[in-house]
């Protein structure tokens, strides 16, 4: 059984395509078979909703009377990188609040500006002859500026690693609050819901995919940072963190219920951003990839009291065992809970398929697929010569 | 039998006052203290009193006597649903299981009995939806 794009989207433009989310195509594929589902099935929605630090936007506001190239820009107090031309800006979602506040920054100023809230523009400047303004004090809304696009260089990490704590202190991470003596384990990907593991060597996803994003349609623009092919794998899908996307949307077409800001203690500031994929289901293996669950795959366990780039996991648990609220870790039963919300997930993976079922989301076939093997490399301390 | 819990303030006077050991013997409650402070403007002593509905009655009754100024608690905590993600971290952070994931919907529910006010929960919440109700 074959399918191709252009079959898929006729379907769609007709409103008699068949979509499902990757939780219900996991009872379709138990009760008929993957032959049987792949026939029935044109396309499997996924989702993740969850915490993605490397996620920012990039704004450009317009020229002021007289003009300005903005050297230093704040945005409700939240540095932005403004080292473009004169009135673009980056906002970097893990930007603190200038003044030192750990619970507002970069994320909070995305979520207000998604949310229709003024927010404060300061920039200054040295002045030049064709940019004489020195500095200006505004507010802008998504509604007055001309271009305002999230570019997330990381995000949808297929698989990560499960945190834990084997120290004698309570330790504050990205992870969230992590108990001593392995008081609690946080773990972070949605499972049989999130849409790389759902699609593990990217068959279907590539440069150009149209994509879900934060409620608006977004596109997967290039591999994402730290992308890496070469992680060990079981019945096919890989055991710890892997690939990933860079992912460009419009904000202004986006919903702060699914972009939602956070604040870890003692970390700073995080971006949780709501991203679904759909999968085209071409052929018997697209669905077989689409419909594995939350048993079959599997996270490492880590020890974030261990302050190395490497750590030996200390074992390996699966997302249904994660999910039960407790995993075993050295003999003792430790308390486990999501950073990623599946509830909002569902969500993401619910309202993409409705988009598709009604026509709104047509499907794309990738310009170019992502690498196939590909290692991520760590940063040393190199002398000029050693890195010539 | 049932549990109430209370928030008793006290004068630097009356803070040398076996209190606890009264109301066990005196009373025939069970006292578990979820947290007692003590500076100078006296004492704070939060606990759950576990007994016949009467006997607590009787016993608040006393302390109020004695010039304790007794509260009783209902609500600690306050979960803004509209900013909660149902993410669940705070989920592995509560020491009493206040929080359950009802695996049909994945939400995170509050249960509110179960809370002992000791607050864990609200700097762990990524999205900022818990606060501690202000209790004066």
């Amino acid at each position: 059984m074959r399918r191709t794009y252009e079959e898929i989207n006729e379907k769609i433009k007709k409103g008699d395509a068949v979509v499902m989310t990757a939780e219900e195509v996991i009872d379709v594929v138990e009760r008929d078979g993957i032959e049987k589902a792949t026939k029935e099935v044109d396309v499997v929605t996924t989702g993740t909703f969850g915490a993605m630090c490397s996620s920012g936007a990039f704004i450009n506001f317009g020229h002021s009377e007289p003009p300005i190239r903005m050297g230093k820009v704040l945005l409700n107090e939240v540095p932005a990188y403004a080292g473009l031309a004169a009135v673009d800006a980056y906002i970097g979602a893990t930007e603190p609040r200038q003044d030192g506040n750990a619970e507002y920054g970069g994320a909070h100023v995305i979520e207000d500006l998604i949310s229709n809230r003024p927010v404060r523009l300061q920039a200054t400047s040295s002045g030049t002859d064709c940019y004489p303004r020195k500095e200006i004090d505004t507010y802008i809304s998504l509604k007055t500026v001309n271009q305002a696009y999230m570019f997330n260089p990381r995000n949808a990490y297929q698989n990560y690693g499960v945190a834990t704590n084997s120290s004698e202190r309570t330790l504050f991470t990205y992870m969230g609050k992590l108990l001593p003596h392995y008081g609690n384990a946080t773990f972070s990907s949605a499972g049989q819901l999130s849409p790389l593991l759902k699609d593990p060597k990217m068959r279907t996803i590539g440069i150009g995919t149209r994509i879900f994003l934060g409620g608006a349609q977004g596109y997967v623009a290039w591999e994402g940072t730290q992308f890496k092919t070469n992680a060990a794998v079981k019945d096919g899908v890989p055991l710890s963190a892997s690939r990933t996307l860079a992912v460009i949307g419009d904000l202004k077409q986006m919903s702060s219920e699914f972009i939602r800001a956070l604040s870890f203690k003692n970390y700073g500031v995080s971006l949780a951003v709501g991203l679904g994929i759909p999968l085209p289901i071409l052929d018997e293996d697209v669905m077989k990839a689409a419909s594995v669950k939350d048993d079959q795959i599997f996270a490492p366990v880590l020890d974030y009291a261990v302050q190395s780039r490497t750590r030996k996991p200390i074992r390996e648990v699966s997302y249904a065992d994660l999910r039960t609220g407790q995993i075993e870790i050295n003999g003792k039963n430790v308390k486990t809970s999501s950073l990623s919300s599946y509830a909002k997930a569902r969500q993401v993976a619910e309202a993409l398929k409705k988009q598709i079922a009604s026509g709104e989301f047509l499907l794309t076939q990738a310009v170019v697929r992502l690498p196939e093997e590909r290692v991520q490399v760590p940063l040393d301390i190199h002398s000029q010569e050693e890195v010539r | 039998m049932t549990v109430k819990k209370f928030l008793l303030t006290f004068s630097p006077e009356i803070a040398g006052e076996p209190i606890t050991y009264r109301m066990v013997r005196d009373f025939d409650l069970m006292i578990n203290i979820l947290r007692a402070e003590i500076d100078e403007h006296g004492g704070r002593l939060m606990l759950a009193f576990e007994g016949s509905g009467s006997q607590i009655q009787k016993a608040v009754r006393y302390l109020e006597d004695s010039g304790v100024n007794v509260k009783e608690l209902k609500e600690f905590i306050r979960k803004d649903e509209a900013r909660c993600t149902n993410c669940g971290m705070c989920i592995s952070i509560c020491p009493t299981a206040a929080y359950q994931m009802d695996r049909k919907t994945w939400k995170v529910m509050f249960l509110n009995e179960k809370c002992i006010a000791c607050g864990m929960c609200i700097d762990s919440c990524p999205p900022g939806a818990i606060r501690l109700r202000t209790q004066d």
